[in-house]
């Protein structure tokens, strides 16, 4: 501190009184001083302080009376066996004060005198001073360490004056040197030095620097097509959902759950909540508490992040439309039906079942109402109509040409009628068949009843009744006209009987029952028969007596099945709205499940000349589809979905119940639960 | 307003104008046109009446704006148009409506007299005051085409076609008013869809459900055709049920892969038959040959075929009537298609009396008269009938006959124009 010249006091030395400065040899820093002081000594040194700080007042008004120390700056101890200290101009002693107070004095002093605290003993004098007020608060900022002068500024803008750069004026005014501008000797000397070596060659110009780069590339021969390249492994981090609506702080109305939902929301499991908080609704952002569950969401985002495992997925970069298989278009697949021409209305039930004549002529229909109707079909007039026991569940017409003949499944029997349309000759001969029957002498025993129709019901064309034992569900007739099947509501093993109309003679095939039989079919070449339950198809061989094929559906409960006109495909509707495509030469599953329909399949066909095959279903609508089959046997079969025809009105959400092929044109006609029979062109 | 150059032309010389360049509105329609031709005449003569006139550009009749009608036919707007008018037909005035008890199948009708064929199993002779002559009942089924063979004052030859397989041959004796069934024509195997007899008047075919066309005498005599019968069939049994005297056919054409549905006489030697089988076959009646086969791509419902124009006119179930030229040999395509029906076309019939009208009556009730010239629409649709139409017929007195689902037989009067009367 004592170095710097501005901590020197700021009277200058002249002013001093010449007689005075040898008293002052030196400067005493007066905050050390006084607390290094013993107590006994401070009188001295307070007076020094006191003259120190008050220059004027202690030179003005205490010299001539002056007790100052005149032995100079001794050690102290020096004098503290003698009463005095020093002596004065007239060499007399200059005694000390007298101090005899004993403790209990200093006591009663320290107790009484106010100013005890501040008083101090003049080590120099021996003379106890009292300390001012300004003196005391010097002490106090020199122990906490601040500056003596109250004005002091430490921290005025300190001015540099030398600093790196170079200013337009000089900082002195001096003129520059002379050797500032004579070449210097030793410089030469020395420079004459290093010329020499460089000519004798002992120094060599420094090396050019190469410019090859220290690094290389560690990765350069890296095959760029490696799976496991470096840069093609990274997988970003999955990003977090963005907020919505429902995390605002006023979210919609909308977005609020209820007081059944926030308890629904409270009562489900913690895994199983759609949103992991409630939304809530302030009054503003500011009202908005700090949200609890900020950790833990945290957390378990860092969770997620380290412990999911990130996989880059392969993902085959394929165009979707090469995936769809290239169909032709349906107009160039013509014919097929596309619009509805006639509505055969007659019926006042559900019309459940259809079946057409072999030459196409007559349409016949069963229906809910308990009657079945004979149909023109090129005019849709109802030529015939025969009024039955019961419901009507299904119809098939003699599919040989040269037999006039239809079976109708009546509760529990099968009709045999005898329609009267078309050739005189041929419903002629169909009678004289019938009747030409010759009772075999020996009675069998059958499953079944065969009765001759009395003459009420032979005069309503009512040929032969076979009663059966249970509901006849289905009636289905071989194509070469003599057999025909029933298929019974039964469980047990009589759920389907094989019937020869000219032998009036009726046989249960199967020993066991294998499940709900749904529909029976007859291969309409082959020596086949096929039993539809509720999910297979199984393929019987009637000539050898023996399962042949089991066919997986892949349908739950299968409801109708048909046959192509070749023998080798077959097609099930199902109710659960499928329709499968089966093979024979190919698979036992199918070749190809459509599901173009909405709702329940009720019936499926196909058309015996036109490579066409149409489905029925609860929906309304029957779809009609290309189907056509190659006699090459590497080709598959091509299926083309072409017409939705709707026309039928949903009645006890039935739509259409079945449909039907016309044997010669291209013409499809559907039975509905609205009462009519379609014919769609 | 563009105006565009015309020559208006006419084959009635009553009321023919000036062959000379008028300048027409380019946007003006048939009115201003038919005022436009009225204000000519009435010009020249003051005794003229307004008539309405309907314009020919480039043998279509004018529907739309002109301009818009030489855009759609791609007409050169630059050089003097041809328009050609005639008088406007008149819209068809009903004039009976004949009450049957079944669905009426056929009708053909004479000068005097109706013949309805019907789904009661009878066929029924009409005045054409709609006053109900004769029931003609004996087929026990469905009759299902009648035809006029001969007239006379005294007695007229008729013939019936059923669905019981016999076409029978009757006599009525007008005066007495008496019918006699003279000969039962049998040989079908299936119900008898139609028939048509020739120009001679000594002959007729039919077509059949079982794809024959058999071609039978219509004159009467006295002796029976031997005929092949079943012979387990009691013979007391066949005579009682049979009414008059059997008859077999000349020749048997066959052919067809389908059901016939209508067969006409296209000339005095050629058979033309319609059939579901696609297609529509061309015979000749002498040799019982095939001359020539055309084929469409639907069912065919009916033929008709126009003497004075010698085309073909074809209704089938794809809601299209088709025009034919059945002596065209290259390829035997379609002439034209009218379009309009909403449902299967049953019957079409080319008017006796002129070359571009025919009639046509479809399953979506609607009868409708059209002009070969006017292919995008009908000039009348006579939406009378409540259910299918099943037959229609036209007169040379001008009258349009329609009979079907409702069992009503309706009766139009179309007046005839005379100055068209063969053109």
């Amino acid at each position: 501190m004592l170095s710097s010249p501005k901590e020197r006091p700021r009277f200058p030395q002249q002013l001093l009184p010449s007689a005075v400065p040898r008293r002052f040899p030196r400067t005493i820093p007066p905050g050390e001083k006084h607390l290094c002081l013993p107590e006994s000594q401070s009188l001295r040194a307070a007076e020094a302080l006191c003259v120190l700080h008050h220059p004027h007042a202690a030179f003005l008004s205490t010299l001539p009376q002056d007790i100052r120390n005149t032995v100079g700056n001794i050690p102290m101890e020096w004098y503290q066996d003698f009463p005095h200290i020093g002596y004065d101009l007239e060499g007399k002693k200059i005694y000390k004060p007298i101090r005899n107070k004993d403790e209990l004095d200093k006591f009663l002093e320290k107790m009484e005198n106010p100013d005890y605290w501040r008083t101090v003993q003049d080590k120099m004098t021996g003379a106890d001073i009292k300390l001012t007020d300004e003196q005391v608060d010097l002490v106090h900022r020199l122990q906490k360490g601040q500056f003596g002068d109250v004005h002091f500024d430490p921290y005025e803008p300190a001015i540099d004056f030398f600093s790196h750069e170079v200013m337009i004026h000089p900082v002195t005014n001096r003129p520059a040197d002379k050797r500032s501008f004579i070449p210097s000797l030793i410089e030469k000397e020395k420079v004459s030095k290093l010329v020499h070596a460089i000519k004798m060659g002992w120094i060599k110009p420094r090396k050019p620097k190469e410019d090859t780069p220290t690094y290389y590339d560690l990765w350069a021969h890296e095959d760029p097509n490696s799976i496991l390249g470096r840069h093609k492994m990274h997988v970003p981090a999955p990003k977090m959902k963005l907020p919505g609506h429902e995390e605002s702080y006023n979210p919609p109305p909308e977005y609020l759950p209820s007081e059944e939902e926030k308890l629904a929301w409270e009562q489900q499991e913690p895994a199983e909540r759609k949103l992991n908080f409630v939304p809530r609704q302030y009054r503003c952002l500011r009202a908005v508490p700090a949200y609890s569950r900020f950790i833990h969401e945290r957390f378990e985002r860092c969770l997620d992040l380290y412990l999911c495992p990130r996989q880059r997925k392969m993902r085959v970069n394929v165009d979707p439309e090469d995936l769809i298989p290239k169909l032709p278009k349906p107009r160039d697949l013509q014919p097929f039906p596309t619009t509805q021409a006639l509505v055969y209305r007659g019926h006042s039930s559900l019309v459940r079942c259809l079946s057409i004549c072999p030459g196409g002529q007559w349409l016949v229909s069963g229906s809910d109402d308990c009657t079945v109707r004979f149909w023109e079909v090129s005019t849709a007039r109802c030529m015939k109509t025969l009024p039955l026991a019961g419901v009507v569940k299904s119809i098939s017409w003699n599919p040989n040409p040269t037999i006039c003949l239809v079976a109708i499944a009546v509760e529990q029997s099968v009709l045999l009628v005898n329609p009267s349309l078309g050739d005189k000759l041929l419903y002629g001969a169909t009678d004289q068949l019938l009747e030409s029957y010759v009772a075999p002498e020996e009675e069998r025993v059958q499953p079944v009843q065969w009765v001759a129709a009395t003459t009420e019901e032979h005069g309503k064309g009512i040929r032969l009744v076979v009663q059966h034992s249970r509901p006849v569900k289905q009636v289905t007739w071989h194509g070469k006209g003599d057999y025909f099947a029933s298929v019974l509501a039964d469980n047990s093993n009589m759920q389907v009987l094989i019937h020869q109309t000219s032998k009036r003679w009726s046989q249960n095939p199967f020993r066991k029952s294998k499940g709900l039989v749904q529909c029976v079919l007859f291969h309409p070449i082959r020596p086949y028969f096929f039993v539809a339950t509720q999910r297979y198809v199984r393929v019987y061989n009637l000539l050898k007596q023996e399962l042949t094929k089991k066919l997986m559906t892949n349908c739950k409960w299968v409801s109708s099945m048909a046959i192509h006109p070749g023998g080798d495909n077959i097609i099930c509707g199902s109710y659960d709205s499928k329709l499968a495509w089966f093979d024979l030469d190919l698979s036992t599953r199918p070749y190809q499940l459509l599901r173009h329909h909405k709702k329940a399949l009720r019936s499926v066909a196909f058309h015996k000349h036109y490579p066409l095959f149409a489905s029925g279903s609860d929906d309304g609508s029957v779809i009609v589809c290309h189907g056509m089959v190659y006699n090459d046997l590497l080709q598959n079969p091509l299926l083309v979905p072409v017409k939705v025809l709707k026309g039928h009105a949903l009645t006890w959400d039935l739509g259409v119940l079945d449909v039907l092929f016309h044997p010669t044109q291209p013409w499809v006609f559907s039975s509905g639960a609205d009462g009519t029979v379609r014919l769609f062109t | 307003m563009a105006q565009l150059p015309a020559r208006f032309r006419t084959e009635s010389q009553r009321y023919a104008v000036e062959d000379v360049p008028f300048s027409v509105p380019a946007a003006s329609e048939v009115a201003d046109l038919s005022n436009l031709i009225n204000k000519l005449l009435a010009a020249r003569d003051e005794e003229h009446k307004h008539v309405e006139f309907d314009f020919l550009v480039n043998g279509q009749f004018l529907r739309v704006p002109l301009v818009a009608h030489m855009e759609m036919e791609n007409i050169p707007t630059e050089e003097v148009v041809e328009i050609e008018y005639v008088e406007k037909y008149m819209a068809p005035q009903p004039e009976e409506c004949i009450f049957h008890d079944d669905w009426i199948s056929s009708v053909q009708a004479t000068e005097e007299w109706i013949l309805t064929g019907s789904y009661d199993q009878t066929a029924r002779i009409w005045s054409l005051e709609g006053k109900s002559v004769m029931t003609i009942a004996g087929h026990t089924e469905v009759v299902k085409d009648v035809a006029w063979v001969k007239q006379d004052s005294l007695s007229c030859l008729l013939l019936s076609a059923s669905m019981d397989q016999t076409i029978l041959l009757w006599e009525w004796n007008v005066e007495r008013n008496k019918v006699k069934a003279l000969h039962c024509c049998r040989g079908h195997a299936g119900s008898v869809d139609s028939i048509a007899v020739d120009c001679t008047r000594t002959r007729f075919c039919s077509g059949s459900w079982d794809k024959m066309l058999k071609i039978w005498s219509a004159v009467p005599t006295d002796e029976e055709d031997e005929m092949e019968e079943a012979a387990n069939r009691p013979r007391k049994k066949q005579k009682t049920e049979q009414l008059g005297l059997t008859r077999t056919p000349l020749t048997t054409l066959s052919g067809h892969t389908e059901a016939i549905s209508s067969v006409l006489w296209s000339d005095t030697e050629e058979i033309c038959s319609a059939s579901w089988d696609h297609t529509i076959k061309l015979w000749d009646a002498e040799t019982g040959g095939l001359k020539s086969t055309l084929t469409g791509n639907k069912v065919f419902n009916s033929v008709s075929y126009s003497p004075l124009c010698r085309r073909l006119a074809s209704g089938s179930t794809d809601r299209h009537i088709r025009l034919w030229d059945p002596r065209s040999r290259d390829g035997s395509l379609v002439l034209l298609s009218l379009t309009s029906h909403t449902g299967w076309v049953t019957s079409v019939k080319w008017s006796p009396t002129h070359e571009h009208q025919l009639i046509s009556g479809s399953l979506d009730n609607i009868v409708k008269l059209w002009d070969t010239r006017s292919c995008k629409a009908p000039l009348y649709d006579l939406a009378a009938h409540e259910d299918k139409v099943l037959c229609v017929d036209w007169t040379e007195a001008g009258l349009l006959l329609s009979g079907g689902a409702d069992n009503k037989l309706y009766c139009y009067k179309y007046p005839a124009i005379a100055s068209d009367v063969g053109a």
